[in-house]
This record gives C-alpha cells, sequence and structure tokens, in this order.
C-alpha cells in the first residue's frame, strides 16, 4: 500500500503517523450505536442511489414509459441502441471526450506554470495577483455568456469544439490555480535547492524536481477541469448552435429530449451513457481526488 | 504551511544571473494564464457592464455599434415588481437553502464516514462519488422522470400507498418545483463537501478529542468545540464553493417543465438574463441582470476573499 | 498502481491528450466559410417523418442539377428560435433555411434575411404563391419567405375509443364535453381530451371560437385581446375541460404538442388539437394505431368551424449566403413541383403553390380532408408583426396556459396578466 502514495502528500503526515490518532472510529460500541449508524449508512445509499438505480432500471427495461417497476419488466438493450446509433450518442460522446481532453491538457499546463509563479516566486504585485485569481473564482462566468458568445464570434470560434475548449478552459483556471498553488508550495524548498547545487538548470529541477511532486495534484486539477467541461451547459448551449455534430453530451441530451421528450426508456439510456465513464472514473480516483481537494483549496 | 514555503528562493541564490532570472520568470510563467483571464474574463467582464448600459439588440450584437441608453435597463429591472416578489427570492433564498442542506447534509456524511471501518466507507463513499459523478443535466432529467405527473415513480409510489388520490404535477408550483431543484442540487453537490470535510476531519489528532471526552464533553461539544475550529478553514472553502455554486444554478431550473421561462413563479436571476437576452434578443436587459447577479456574488463572496487572504499574509 | 509505474502513465496521458487536442482541432475546424459547392441547410425536423430520404433524393437531384453538395442540418421546433436568434447574432446563419412563417418578418427586421422578389420573378412563379403564405412572409413590402408549405390544426381523436364509449366526434363546444364526459366513464385511466399547457397554438382556436381576438392591429398600436370576455369565455371553456371537468392529465399542464402527439400515438388519448402533419407521425411512431383515429374541423362555439392557426414554413435565404443565385436554385427545387408536391404527400402540409393545392384540397382521404375542410374555412393568422417571435420566445401564451392549468391562477387574472404583457412586447415597449 505504501508505495502507492506519492513522495509528498501534504496530508500523509496526519494520516499515517500512529501516534497522532486521527479524529474516527470510536472505541465505543454499543449495539444501539451500531444500529443508529446502519441505519444512516442505508438512508444515505437510498437518497445517493436512487436516482443511479433509478436511471439504469428504466433504461434497461422495454416497459419503461409504461409500468414502474423495480426491475425491468421487459428487458431490453434496445435504447443504448437507440441512442447510440440515431440518437447520435456516438458523435456526442467524441465531442465532450476531446472537449474534456483538451481542457484539461491547456488548463492544467497553464494553471501549472501559474501556480509555479505565485507559489514560488516573491515578486511585486503577487498579493495583486492572488487575490485577481481569488476574485475571478468568484464571477459567475454564466453572467459573462453574452460577452464571451460575442468574444468567441470575434475569435471565429462559434460552432466549434475549439471554441468551447478556449471558455472552457478559462473557466478551469482560477480554480486550477489556486488548486495547484497549495500543492507547490508543499514541495519542501530544500529539494529544489539541491538539486540547483547538484548544478541544474531551472528548466531542469522544473521537469525533474516539482513536476513529479506535484503530479497528485495535476491529478487533481485535471479532473475537475474535466468534470466541468463534461458537464458544462450554458455555454455549449449558446455556442455550437445549430452545429449538431459538434454537439457535446449534455446537449446532444436536451436535444435528444426535445424530440423524445416521452421515451423515458432512450432518455435514460442516453442519461446512462454519459454518466457512467464519468462514474468509474470517479470511483478509480477518488482517494487521489480527496487528497487533492485538502492540500490543493483547503490548506491554502 | 505556507509560512514555510514562502521563504524566498533568491535570496539563497547569490548569482547575478539567477536573480534577474527570478524577476522575469514569474511573469513568464504567469503570461499565458494572465493573457487568458484578461481576454476571456476580464474584458468581458468590461463588456457585460458596456452592454448593459445600452439598447442591445440583435442588430446592435451583428453590427457592433452601440446604442447607449445609460442606466435605464437598470431602471427597468429594479421597477419589476417580479424582480422582488420571484426573482431574488428564488435566486437568493434557493441558494441560501441549498449552500445550508449541502454543508450540513455533506459534513454529517463525512463525520458518518469517520466513524466507519474500512469496508463500510469504501462503499459508501463510492456511492456518493456516484452521485457526484451525474452530470447536473442528466440528473435534471433523471430527477424530473421520477418527478414526472403521469407516469414518475414518485406519484405513483404516494398513490399506491394511499397518500394521493391523484396524480399532481410537482412542477408548476413554485415551492414543490425548488423543492425538486433543492433535491437535485444538493444530491449533486453534498459529496463534494463531504469529501473535503472527511479529509479535513482525518487530520484532527484524535488526543484532543479523547482529552474533550474525559473532560465530559458530549459528542455535540466536541464537534462544535474542536472540530469547527480545527475545519475552520474547510469550512470556509466548501461553503463559499457551494455559495458560488448554488447561486448561479441554471442547467437544474432551465431543463425542468416549465423551468425555461413559460412558468414566471420559478425565475431566477440566471434563467431570466438568459431568456431575456437569448430569447427576447434583449442584451443589453440581459446583461444588466447578468451584471445583478455578477454584483450580488462578489459582495456575499467578498468577505471570504477578504478573510483569507488575511490569514495568508499574517 | 506503483510508483515506478506512474511515470510512463503520465507521458502516455500526455500523449493521448496531444493526440485528442490535435483531432479536436481538426473535428472543429469551423466550416462556416464553405463558398464552393456547399449549400448549407437548415429544416424543421419532425415535419416529415420521412425527411431523411426525402433529402437525399434532393441531395442528389440538387447535385446533379448544380454540381454542389447539399448540407442539410435537422433543427428542433423548439429550440429553432433561439437557435436562429443565436446564429443570427453569431453570423453562423446558413445559406438556406426553413422559417416558421411567424418568425420570417422578425428576421427580416434584424437584417439576416435576403429580400427574393427579384428571384421569385425571375423564376416566374409569383402568381402561383398562396397569398396567406405570401402576405406572412412579406416585411417592408419585400418577400423574405418563399413559401413552402402551410398546415393547419384540427380536432383529432381516437376512433376506437369513441366507438368503445359510444361518442360521436363533436359538433359543438357542448358535444365536445359530452364527449369527454362519455370518454372518462369508459377510460378513468386515459386522457379524454388533452389539454396542453405549452402549446399555444391549441389555445388560439377556442379564443377565436368564442368571438374573442388575439391581437388587433389600431393604426401602429397592438393591442391583445386575450382578455376580453368572449376570449376569457373561450380559454374557460378550453381550461376548463382540464381543471373542471378533470377530462386532462396533470401532466399535460407542462407538455408541449410533441408531448400531445406521444401520448395520442400510444393510445392513450381520446381527442386532442393536432396538426395535419400528425398522421403520419401517429403511424410511424406506433404501428398499431393505424386507421384508428380520425380528425374533425374544431367546432365553434355553437356549431360551425372554430378558426385555427394557419401555420407553416418558408424557406428564407440568409445574407450570409455566398453563392445567392446557387441558394435560389434550391429554394425553387424545393417549392415548385416534384419535390414541393412529395414534400406535402409525405407530410400532410399544404403546399404553398396555387397550383398543387387544390389537388391537395379536393382530396376525399379522411384524414387530409377534414383537414382541408379547416384550411380554407376555418383558417386564421397570428398577429403578423416582426415581434410577434419574441411573443413567442416569451411563452406568455403558455404562461397563462399553465398558471391557469395548474390552479395558480383564474382565468380572468391570467389572460390580463398574458394580455398586458402581449400587447407590451408586441409594441416593442418592453
Amino acid at each position: 500500500m505504501s508505495t502507492t502514495r506519492p513522495l509528498v502528500r501534504p496530508d500523509a503526515g496526519a494520516v499515517r503517523r500512529p501516534q497522532r490518532r486521527p479524529y474516527g472510529r470510536t472505541s465505543r460500541r454499543s449495539p444501539l450505536r451500531q444500529l443508529g449508524k446502519g441505519v444512516l449508512v442505508a438512508l444515505l445509499l437510498v437518497f445517493t442511489l436512487f436516482p443511479v438505480y433509478w436511471m439504469l432500471n428504466s433504461s434497461l427495461d422495454a416497459q419503461a414509459g409504461h409500468t414502474n417497476s423495480f426491475w425491468p419488466a421487459e428487458p431490453t438493450l434496445e435504447h443504448y441502441v437507440f441512442v447510440l446509433t440515431e440518437g447520435g450518442f456516438g458523435t456526442f460522446l467524441r465531442n465532450s471526450l476531446l472537449v474534456a481532453l483538451g481542457t484539461v491538457l491547456v488548463s492544467s499546463a497553464l494553471a501549472l506554470l501559474a501556480s509555479v509563479a505565485v507559489a514560488r516566486f516573491r515578486f511585486r504585485m503577487r498579493t495583486q495577483i492572488l487575490m485577481l485569481v481569488l476574485v475571478v473564482q468568484m464571477v459567475p462566468l454564466e453572467a459573462l455568456v453574452i460577452p464571451l458568445f460575442v468574444q468567441v464570434r470575434d475569435l471565429q470560434l462559434l460552432e466549434t469544439l475549439i471554441g468551447l475548449v478556449v471558455v472552457y478552459v478559462a473557466l478551469a483556471l482560477p480554480f486550477g490555480i489556486w488548486m495547484l498553488r497549495g500543492f507547490v508550495a508543499a514541495v519542501p524548498v530544500e529539494l529544489e535547492e539541491a538539486a540547483y547545487l547538484d548544478g541544474a538548470s531551472w528548466g531542469r529541477m522544473f521537469w525533474s524536481v516539482l513536476l513529479p511532486l506535484v503530479a497528485p495534484g495535476l491529478v487533481a486539477t485535471s479532473i475537475f477541469s474535466f468534470i466541468t467541461a463534461w458537464n458544462e451547459f450554458i455555454f455549449a448551449m449558446t455556442m455550437l448552435g445549430g452545429a449538431t455534430e459538434n454537439y457535446t453530451v449534455a446537449i446532444g441530451l436536451r436535444s435528444f429530449f426535445g424530440v423524445h421528450s416521452n421515451d423515458w426508456g432512450a432518455i435514460m439510456a442516453a442519461s446512462t451513457i454519459i454518466t457512467v465513464p464519468v462514474m468509474i472514473f470517479f470511483i478509480l480516483v477518488q482517494r487521489r481526488l480527496a487528497s487533492g481537494l485538502t492540500a490543493g483549496a483547503v490548506k491554502a | 504551511m505556507t509560512q514555510q514555503v514562502t521563504t524566498q528562493l533568491t535570496e539563497k541564490l547569490p548569482r547575478l544571473s539567477r536573480a534577474r532570472a527570478a524577476t522575469v520568470r514569474p511573469w513568464l510563467l504567469l503570461a499565458p494564464a494572465l493573457a487568458v483571464l484578461a481576454v476571456l474574463l476580464l474584458w468581458p467582464l468590461v463588456r457585460v457592464f458596456l452592454f448593459s448600459l445600452q439598447d442591445y439588440g440583435l442588430r446592435e450584437i451583428t453590427t457592433g455599434e452601440p446604442n447607449w441608453i445609460g442606466v435605464e435597463n437598470y431602471a427597468q429591472i429594479l421597477a419589476t415588481p417580479e424582480l422582488w416578489t420571484v426573482v431574488l427570492p428564488n435566486t437568493f433564498g434557493f441558494a441560501v437553502l441549498s449552500v445550508a442542506g449541502t454543508v450540513v447534509l455533506g459534513t454529517g456524511v463525512a463525520v458518518l464516514l469517520a466513524s466507519l471501518g474500512t469496508f463500510w466507507r469504501t462503499v459508501t463513499s463510492s456511492a456518493i462519488m456516484a452521485a457526484w459523478a451525474m452530470p447536473a443535466v442528466t440528473g435534471t432529467y433523471v430527477w424530473v422522470w421520477i418527478f414526472d405527473a403521469d407516469r414518475g415513480v414518485f406519484n405513483d409510489a404516494l398513490m399506491s400507498l394511499g397518500l394521493l388520490d391523484d396524480p399532481t404535477n410537482w412542477f408548476t408550483n413554485r415551492w414543490t418545483f425548488y423543492a425538486i431543484v433543492l433535491l437535485n442540487v444538493i444530491h449533486h453537490g453534498f459529496p463534494f463537501v463531504a469529501v473535503t470535510v472527511l479529509a479535513g476531519l482525518l487530520g484532527v489528532p484524535k488526543e484532543m478529542l479523547e482529552a474533550a471526552e474525559m473532560d465530559g464533553a458530549g459528542s455535540f461539544r466536541r464537534f462544535f468545540s474542536i472540530i469547527v475550529p480545527q475545519l475552520r478553514q474547510v469550512f470556509a472553502v466548501v461553503i463559499i464553493l457551494s455559495t458560488i455554486w448554488d447561486f448561479k444554478v441554471f442547467a437544474q431550473v432551465f431543463l425542468m417543465p416549465g423551468g425555461a421561462g413559460s412558468n414566471r413563479s420559478v425565475l431566477n436571476l440566471g434563467v431570466w438574463s438568459y431568456v431575456e437576452s437569448f430569447g427576447q434578443n434583449r442584451y443589453g436587459f440581459g446583461s444588466a441582470i447578468a451584471v445583478l447577479l455578477t454584483l450580488l456574488l462578489l459582495v456575499v463572496t467578498a468577505v471570504y476573499v477578504r478573510t483569507v487572504l488575511a490569514e495568508e499574509e499574517r | 498502481m506503483t510508483r515506478a509505474m506512474r511515470r510512463p502513465l503520465v507521458a502516455a496521458t500526455g500523449a493521448v491528450l496531444l493526440a485528442a487536442t490535435t483531432a479536436a482541432c481538426a473535428g472543429g475546424s469551423g466550416d462556416e466559410t464553405e463558398g464552393d459547392g456547399t449549400l448549407s441547410v437548415w429544416i424543421m425536423q419532425g415535419t416529415n417523418p420521412d425527411a431523411k430520404t426525402f433529402f437525399d433524393d434532393v441531395s442528389a437531384a440538387f447535385e446533379e442539377q448544380t454540381g454542389a453538395t447539399l448540407d442539410v442540418e435537422f433543427v428542433e421546433w423548439a429550440d429553432a428560435h433561439d437557435r436562429f436568434v443565436t446564429s443570427i447574432a453569431g453570423g453562423t446563419t446558413p445559406d438556406v433555411a426553413e422559417t416558421g412563417t411567424t418568425w420570417t418578418p422578425e428576421f427580416a427586421d434584424a437584417g439576416a434575411l435576403a429580400p427574393l422578389d427579384e428571384y421569385v420573378d425571375g423564376a416566374g412563379v409569383t402568381e402561383d404563391l398562396v397569398e396567406g403564405l405570401v402576405e406572412a412572409g412579406t416585411y417592408d413590402e419585400q418577400l423574405y419567405g418563399m413559401p413552402w408549405y402551410a398546415g393547419v390544426r384540427s380536432l383529432v381523436y381516437n376512433t376506437e375509443m369513441f366507438e368503445q364509449a359510444g361518442v360521436e366526434p363533436p359538433t359543438t363546444w357542448a358535444e365536445l364535453e359530452e364527449a369527454a364526459a362519455g370518454l372518462k366513464e369508459e377510460f378513468p385511466d386515459k386522457i379524454a381530451v388533452a389539454v396542453p399547457g405549452d402549446a399555444e397554438f391549441t389555445v388560439y382556436p377556442w379564443v377565436w371560437g368564442a368571438g374573442g381576438e388575439v391581437a388587433t392591429l389600431d393604426g401602429d398600436t397592438w393591442t391583445s385581446g386575450l382578455d376580453s370576455p368572449e376570449s376569457q369565455e373561450g380559454i374557460e371553456f378550453w381550461t376548463g375541460l382540464a381543471t373542471e371537468g378533470g377530462y386532462s392529465s396533470e401532466g399535460a399542464t407542462t407538455w408541449r404538442e410533441t408531448d400531445v402527439l406521444d401520448a395520442f400515438a400510444a393510445g392513450d388519448v381520446g381527442m386532442a388539437v393536432m396538426g395535419s402533419w400528425t398522421p403520419g407521425a401517429i403511424v410511424d411512431a406506433n404501428k398499431d394505431m393505424e386507421g384508428k383515429f380520425a380528425a374533425v374541423p374544431i367546432p365553434g362555439q355553437d356549431g360551425g368551424i372554430a378558426p385555427s392557426v394557419l401555420g407553416g414554413s418558408h424557406l428564407s435565404m440568409f445574407e450570409t449566403a455566398e453563392d445567392k443565385d446557387l441558394a435560389f436554385e434550391f429554394i425553387e427545387m424545393m417549392t415548385t413541383g416534384e419535390f414541393a408536391q412529395q414534400w406535402g404527400e409525405q407530410s400532410g402540409y399544404f403546399p404553398g403553390q396555387v397550383s398543387l393545392l387544390d389537388e391537395t384540397l379536393a382530396s376525399t382521404d379522411p384524414l387530409v380532408a377534414p383537414f382541408a375542410e379547416q384550411f380554407v374555412d376555418g383558417g386564421a393568422s397570428v398577429p403578423a408583426a416582426p415581434t410577434y417571435g419574441a411573443v413567442q420566445a416569451k411563452l406568455t401564451t403558455s404562461t397563462m396556459m399553465q398558471s391557469i392549468l395548474s390552479g395558480e391562477a383564474d382565468v380572468a387574472t391570467a389572460s390580463e396578466a398574458a394580455a398586458e404583457e402581449m400587447t407590451n412586447v408586441l409594441n416593442g415597449s418592453e
């Protein structure tokens, strides 16, 4: 297990060191307490999983929309076939994947460079820049739909995936800088100094010392950018306009709903197709995500 | 943690070229990010304000010609009775409720998770991840389907339990409409809080809690007098981020039946701005609403920014 | 995952990302400026269930005739207005598009459309165009919308349900209510008459049928008549079927016309106001419905026919079209001759040319004749203002309907609010 940990995980000390036992399981284990806990866990599971389960259930039931049953009354995969062929979700998935990956790549790169600047250097206006990043994070981008629409139009990027990537990078960047900054700051300066003493150039130090150490942070910010791009709705709706072939999953689903608003089986199948990849990905990276959040956003 | 790393790199490196490089380098590193922020955030921010001072319609947007009307849009917005009776309460009230709901539930779940064994903790946190991963658009349609008037499972269940005689359309009433939005937003939002707070909780030294327990403090006291102060920063972050996200909720309202403008009693600032601009071609008016939304959010969050920065620079 | 593995993984991820972005560039490169030999066209979805095959044929014929390729994009009605407006604002309009008759003046007013008079004269078809459609497509004394097809809504009913319940298709409002009551008794779990909340064109027949007006023009000022006593009586009757009679369904409060169609096709609805183009779509959605439904003109209050909106579409040419002659060649091909006739037959719409229309009107097909009767004797038009599109986008009538159907407001209050809003928007003062 221990080998799976990154070299420096900001919260590692707190969690691993045995003499500082963390808040957590109490030694008291009265049966009543256990029962109460069980009930709470059950309620929580129902609340979190019911929509997911109901989505899956309807998507697999040929009777969905006609009769409700708690398992598929007439199991079928026809809804999936329908949405992937006629529904065009194959294309939508591809588009979303391209947009999300493009966003991750560009925003992570920019955020990393910027976070190194603010975490490692003292320069005039540093505070102001930090303030700017924070304030910008507070601006509801949704309020900027109109000017951004005009902006992207002026760049001749309306109805293109690149246009969306450009906007999503702007959406993801402030949070990315803010989070990565925590990670960069947590890398011991001594390591860098050691690299310098060995005669390494700054660039080399960046690649061989800093980058590997902030990799977990990059993973966390990447997840955030990915999700931002995958889920985003209002910009995709306004900027892709009539370019159906460039629709992302979010507006692809809306446009599908517009035509098949009563075909709940198919709508749920489409929803599942959109959700499940992210879900699996999320469950796989949940440890990373948690450490990323605490290190970056919280321990700022 | 911050104090330890703010040690200046440049001081320790005597060579002149290094020092000079060190003054230029941060700016080089910052340049791409700043350029993006300037072009895609700051300039649009200025522009939305400029639009809001104009009668900006389709013609203006295609030709780019200005059409100044001063603060007329703002005057008109403020004079709209629905702003005060519908739009602001929907925006503000909903944000307060959903932030409270998200943070309380998320914290509760974090405390619960912390007390679970490895197996159940893994199971439960995986379930939470699944809720988190559900995109807003998908989630909204799933809730719409569950609450569908004629064929939704919710009405079905209520009727077979005898709690409801006839199907009810939950989307037409302002309160039930927002109750569903609230459910949707909390379902999507509490996992972030739970995961973040849990990570924070695991960092609280147990000795402090045991000491408090020996002093006879109950679990509520322990929670509020030890854990909450320890996690002040964590709470600040989750509250502020939830606030930002919940104030500007758009898709979760827009995609609900009646949410795109036909049910006026459920309009919020975001949807109102959208339907006025892209539906009515009143981009100036829509921009003015957007400016109000921005200001509202900035005021709410300004306090937080100051607290965080104050601590940072200490 | 071990530490040793992480590095290559990061590197690999990087490579994938890079490849993906490059692909994104290729996939996303805007091809809006195609001027050479491609004509981009937007067509509304759902008009013709067989639209794909139809346009494959058109593309082939068009390519043969002009050497240019067609790029047809299908757009949904529900989305279309916002999408047109957005593309006009963004300068990404297609070369030619199907525009709903109520939108043509609005887009012309925005300077987005190219006038067609010259081309139409050149083609020598000016005299053969259906007048109502020409009127709707004229703005500032110039023709911006080439009449393509028109449709009308009538009362469509499920013959099987009617027989089983022993009720007759209604000819007055009283009979309609009786029929609804009979249906409800026989089929308590079905919808006797669908009263959708988000479908303005299903509301106006009752307004007009009671002698009311949607809006009237006096000088250059519009006044909505939705709150007149007559209009209120009509709205009261129509919504009363749902709120008092319980003949509709709770869900219908937020239904659009497509939802009505789906439910009717599923055999869940006794009667509904539906378009002349829906019979094909109903059978397409559910083969079992074939031969199990019919139509009658919408009954007037005490007999006769209640007027219903003559809806339809134009083909409009956008100013952004680089090769306008090519664009008109396409318009002409679509709106005249063989393809126009074929489109009408497949979609159940009435063609926009007099010579073709006469043929359709003489039909005795039970799913065509009642609509033709409605078309000729009970056709009406929505206010011919360039601002009417804004009224539609504002969902003024839907708002009124939903608030009445959900019990949030009574007819008087809701119709007054709707009339006030409609008057303001029509006059551009809001």
